[in-house]
């Protein structure tokens, strides 16, 4: 037993010692930035091109830059990043979501102000738009998203159907693909993040197109659901002609299914497009705006930002740190960089080829039948996901629904 | 005793059933690794017609096996050597000397381990920073003795009870100090439970996932469970035929380990915890 | 005595020192938190007393949580320490085959237990259905996920699935100590299977009846990995136990972490005054 100890000890202090890394030989000025940012499954595409800014760094400032690059799931990322911040151990450049974090990281003082900085001038208008916040840009777009619902087109096509504007047109194209025995809906309730966003698209239309003072007027404490309380149409529409057994479906399950073309319809973002042609890349996905009344427009693309970048104001190598932050949108370097990630494109100069639904999104937009994603506290948005789950179960009324929701928007003030 | 030939066969019966029950989401794996990700989705039960063991070399590149291996030996040596160590002899006073103290010191190890992880957690991350531990392999071994001696202590104050006073004070007779009395007479005694300790410790390391990912920022440093990190894609697009080969390749250890030390296991649990 | 106090003080300085540090220095962190509003980010937070107390006995959520997690443990204490004495003994009457069916049992110890919670999550959603259609099964073609009376059965088929096994070990090891010439002795006069059982062996591994009680107590109030694996404390909030409710109040939408350090503290004295009483009680029972 002595002998094994013995081992175990002189094989730590072995491993100790080589732990201790060597001092390097002289370099020009050496900086280390620590890069925190949420894509692991694009871990090589951004260390190669972090490879392209060390060798422009080298070349033209003389600055040998080690990134150390920290990458968990978003699952994850988000406790981690806090625990970080608060414990003054902030990461140089971090990745965050613009519409759900930036208020919050913003009032804490975790955001520089970005404003003057060369790519600022370069963002498209409603993407910059949605990383402005208190009249600063406070952080670098990355992941821009355009999104609705998604539909078969091939289904679509045989049955001669073109994507409803309305509710009326909605309920003809749900009876015609039920009397050809085609499921309308694709259901998958298991990730709660999913059925929520029908109500992110159903209250987008409805304050966007009605009451668009409406976000506001919670915030004071002087509104209640109630008075949109006509999201629940297009809701119970999708919850009554959809799939069986949604709380079993997950969101690979589901992309399964609808890439094999068990339901005509998934409200589900752009973002998922590409699982799905994975799967099978014979199907042909299109967009389209999700209608929540008789009013056209209120039937509406989504548009916000989800991952972006941002500066800490503690960082201590700034300059070098905002190098890197403008050589993500490089004129010559980015387009690329951003093709391969298969993100929207977020400057003008971005110039690659986007994919189909993405040009279809665009276009409804492009006639104006945007909005930005709203605000709504972040209590608001998990506690609706919970709620639609318990609705869809019946175990919650609309009135239930209603209450609760205003009453933790109530409490999410304080 | 023997058995009606009938008992007995029913009590295999049970016995196998329990087996196949235990063992299925471990075959499931299995079958399922040796597929791509659409068969996985489409049909779970099915067998695959061509095994891909191209997924096991894929995998075992993706998350750098070799590389995660040993930062997780690493760690499981440095957590068990240290967890073994302190907690052994801690226990010897604690259980020879009788006194308001040392119930008092009991008492202090002992209530942690009824202490929920996520409440510590933070103020953990915060102390390991304001340490400057955090972001080594060493410095999460050092925290994994901090996190593990409670039950060890446990453990071996119980399994040090039963080994006879008499020993210690023949050993004094003959002049030892404390100290080496520990080492050469308690010590080997405690063999079996050691083993125990060295066991339930190393499956704890080797399988935890949450205080590697806050204390290991560097991706070089990762351990295996943590490895398998890159695979759990947004919005739960998982890359399921690597995620099922790593979770196989990362048993295998694990399995020869225990079959190896396995008697061992039995002996430290009797004689260490039931003699309280 | 102050000699002795001296050389219990230095033996256990080593360990005292990792603990203090890494573990007593954080849950002194947590009561503290307890008594803030520290949302986790924002550095600058406020002391608030017992404000945070006093909010969740009045939180709904929370309450159900407590109330649902007692159901699950009362179960798992019972079926999780009945079935792994069971095939301790069951095991232990195999000579050959003996290390094979330990082995095998303890397996599901020897995996993450959210890697495991994963894989039988593809079986309830995937797997079960597909059998039930080809053995056109009504009974096992539910809901096993989305129907709360079915998830909960999920869930506490997978705890068992991956806590027997530890437990099973301890009772081997148990049975193994009680001596063999009291039962032989005990069978010659004449006693029954049942009765040498009840008589001779249960007394004699009382102690182990008592760890295995005291652990399963322990792991179940703090369950976690299984439910965040297999339903998420859903569908809806129908199967959040407290270590799911208390991790979403800090880290998910809610941010409220001096709030949630304020319920990790209720769930700590919950699980102490529960396994202090059962500690208690059953050292009364236990053979010497």
């Amino acid at each position: 037993m002595k002998k094994i100890l013995l081992l175990l000890v002189s094989f730590m202090l072995v491993a100790s010692l080589s732990a201790c890394a060597a001092p390097q030989d002289d370099a020009p000025r050496k900086v280390t930035l620590k890069v925190f940012m949420t894509f692991p499954r694009f871990q090589e595409q951004f260390e190669d091109y972090f490879e392209q800014f060390k060798v422009k760094m080298l070349a033209e400032k003389n600055i040998d830059v080690t990134i150390d690059l920290e990458m968990p799931i978003s699952d994850q990322a988000d406790q981690i990043l806090k625990a970080r911040l608060s414990t003054n151990d902030a990461p140089d450049l971090f990745t965050l979501h613009a519409i759900a974090d930036i208020p919050s990281y913003y009032e804490a003082g975790y955001l520089s102000d970005l404003s003057n900085q060369p790519f600022a001038s370069e963002l498209l208008e409603n993407v910059k738009d949605i990383v402005t916040y208190d009249g600063k840009v406070v952080a670098l777009p990355l992941e821009s998203l355009a999104w609705g619902y998604l539909y078969n087109k091939d289904i679509f096509e045989k049955y001669s159907l073109t994507a409803p504007q309305t509710i009326t047109e909605m309920n003809n194209v749900v009876k015609v693909l039920k009397d050809n025995g085609e499921t309308p809906f694709l259901l998958a309730f298991q990730e709660s993040w999913i059925p929520q966003l029908m109500t992110a698209l159903a209250i987008g239309g409805v304050v966007t197109s009605e009451k668009p003072d409406f976000v506001d007027r919670m915030n004071a404490g002087t509104a209640s659901y109630t008075e949109i309380a006509k999201i629940f149409d297009i809701i119970d529409i999708i919850m009554n002609n959809g799939t069986e057994k949604p709380f079993e479906v997950g969101n690979a399950a589901a992309s399964a299914d609808f890439a094999a073309g068990k339901a005509a319809m998934w409200v589900q973002g752009t973002w998922q497009a590409q699982a799905i042609l994975d799967i099978n890349p014979n199907i042909n996905i299109g967009t389209a705006p999700l209608p929540v009344s008789e009013n056209v427009n209120g039937s509406l693309i989504n548009l916000s930002v989800s991952t972006s970048l941002a500066l800490s104001p503690t960082s201590k190598n700034k300059d070098v740190a905002l190098e890197l932050l403008n050589f993500i949108l490089d004129k010559e370097a980015s387009s690329a960089l951003f093709e391969e990630l298969k993100f929207n494109p977020v400057a003008k100069f971005h110039d690659y080829e986007v994919f189909p639904w993405a040009d279809e999104a665009m276009s409804y937009v492009a006639l104006g039948r945007g909005y930005r994603d709203l605000s709504l506290p972040g209590a608001v948005t998990g506690e609706q996901a919970k709620l639609l789950q318990s609705y869809y179960a019946k175990t919650v009324t609309k009135a239930e629904f209603i209450a609760t929701i205003d009453e933790v928007w109530a409490n999410s003030l304080e | 005793m023997k058995m009606k030939a009938w008992i007995s066969i029913l009590v295999l019966f049970i016995l196998v059933t329990y087996s196949l029950f235990s063992l299925s989401p471990i075959i499931l794996a299995i079958i399922n690794s040796g597929k791509t990700q659409g068969e996985i989705l489409t049909n779970i039960l099915a067998i695959p017609q061509n095994f891909k063991w191209s997924n096991y070399v894929v995998a075992f590149e993706k998350i750098k096996f070799t590389r995660s291996f040993f930062n997780t030996l690493l760690v499981v040596v440095i957590g068990c050597t240290g967890i073994v160590l302190f907690s052994s002899i801690a226990a010897y006073k604690l259980a020879r000397v009788k006194s308001k103290l040392s119930n008092f010191y009991y008492g202090l190890f002992v209530f942690s381990m009824l202490i929920p992880f996520h409440s510590i957690m933070i103020s953990l991350v915060r102390i390991a920073n304001v340490t400057k531990i955090q972001g080594s392999l060493i410095g999460l071994g050092i925290i994994y003795i901090g996190l593990g001696v409670p039950m060890a202590i446990f453990l071996y104050t119980g399994f040090t009870r039963s080994i006879p006073v008499e020993l210690d004070e023949a050993a004094r007779i003959d002049g030892c100090s404390d100290l080496r009395l520990f080492f050469s007479i308690i010590f080997p005694q405690l063999k079996p439970i050691t083993i125990t300790i060295i066991i339930t410790n190393a499956l704890w390391m080797w399988n935890d996932f949450l205080l590697p990912l806050l204390m290991l920022p560097n991706s070089k440093n990762y351990t295996i469970l943590l490895s398998t990190n890159i695979l759990f894609g947004q919005y739960g697009n998982n890359d399921w035929p690597s995620i099922l080969s790593v979770l196989i390749m990362a048993m295998l250890p694990v399995i020869v380990f225990y079959i190896i030390l396995q008697k061992w296991i039995l002996k430290g649990i009797s004689e260490g915890a039931l003699k309280q | 005595m102050k000699e002795k106090n001296k050389s219990i003080t230095l033996f256990i300085l080593p360990a005292l020192l990792f603990y203090a540090v890494f573990t007593l220095a954080p849950a002194f962190g947590g009561i503290w938190y307890s008594f803030t509003n520290f949302n986790g980010l924002n550095p600058n937070y406020e002391f608030i007393g017992l404000r945070n107390y006093e909010m969740l006995i009045k939180d709904k959520n929370f309450i159900n949580s407590i109330l649902f997690t007692l159901r699950f443990v009362g179960i798992m204490v019972i079926l999780q320490n009945i079935i792994a004495l069971i095939l301790a003994l069951l095991i232990e009457t195999r000579t050959k085959t003996k290390t094979l069916f330990r082995t095998l049992v303890f397996m599901p110890n020897m995996l993450s237990m959210i890697i495991g919670g994963f894989m039988w999550m593809f079986i309830f959603t995937r797997a079960l259905p597909y059998i039930a259609n080809i053995l056109n099964s009504e009974a096992l073609n539910v809901s096993w996920i989305g129907d709360p009376k079915y998830s909960f059965i999920a869930i506490i088929i997978v705890s068992l699935w991956g806590g027997v096994g530890y437990l099973m070990i301890i009772y081997v090891a148990a049975l193994q100590g009680v001596a063999k010439n009291l039962k032989e002795a005990a069978m010659i006069d004449g006693a029954n299977t049942f009765q040498v059982f009840r008589n001779i062996t249960l007394p004699a591994i009382m102690p182990a009846i008592t760890i295995g009680i005291f652990v399963t107590l322990n792991n179940s109030f703090k369950v976690f990995d299984v439910v965040y694996s297999l339903t998420g404390g859903g569908p809806g909030r129908s199967t959040q136990v407290i270590a799911l409710n208390i991790f979403e109040e800090a880290y998910s939408f809610n941010n409220r972490f001096g709030y949630a350090s304020a319920k990790s503290m209720v769930l700590f004295l919950i699980v102490f005054v529960v396994t202090l009483i059962q500690l208690i009680i059953m050292r009364r029972k236990e053979v010497n």
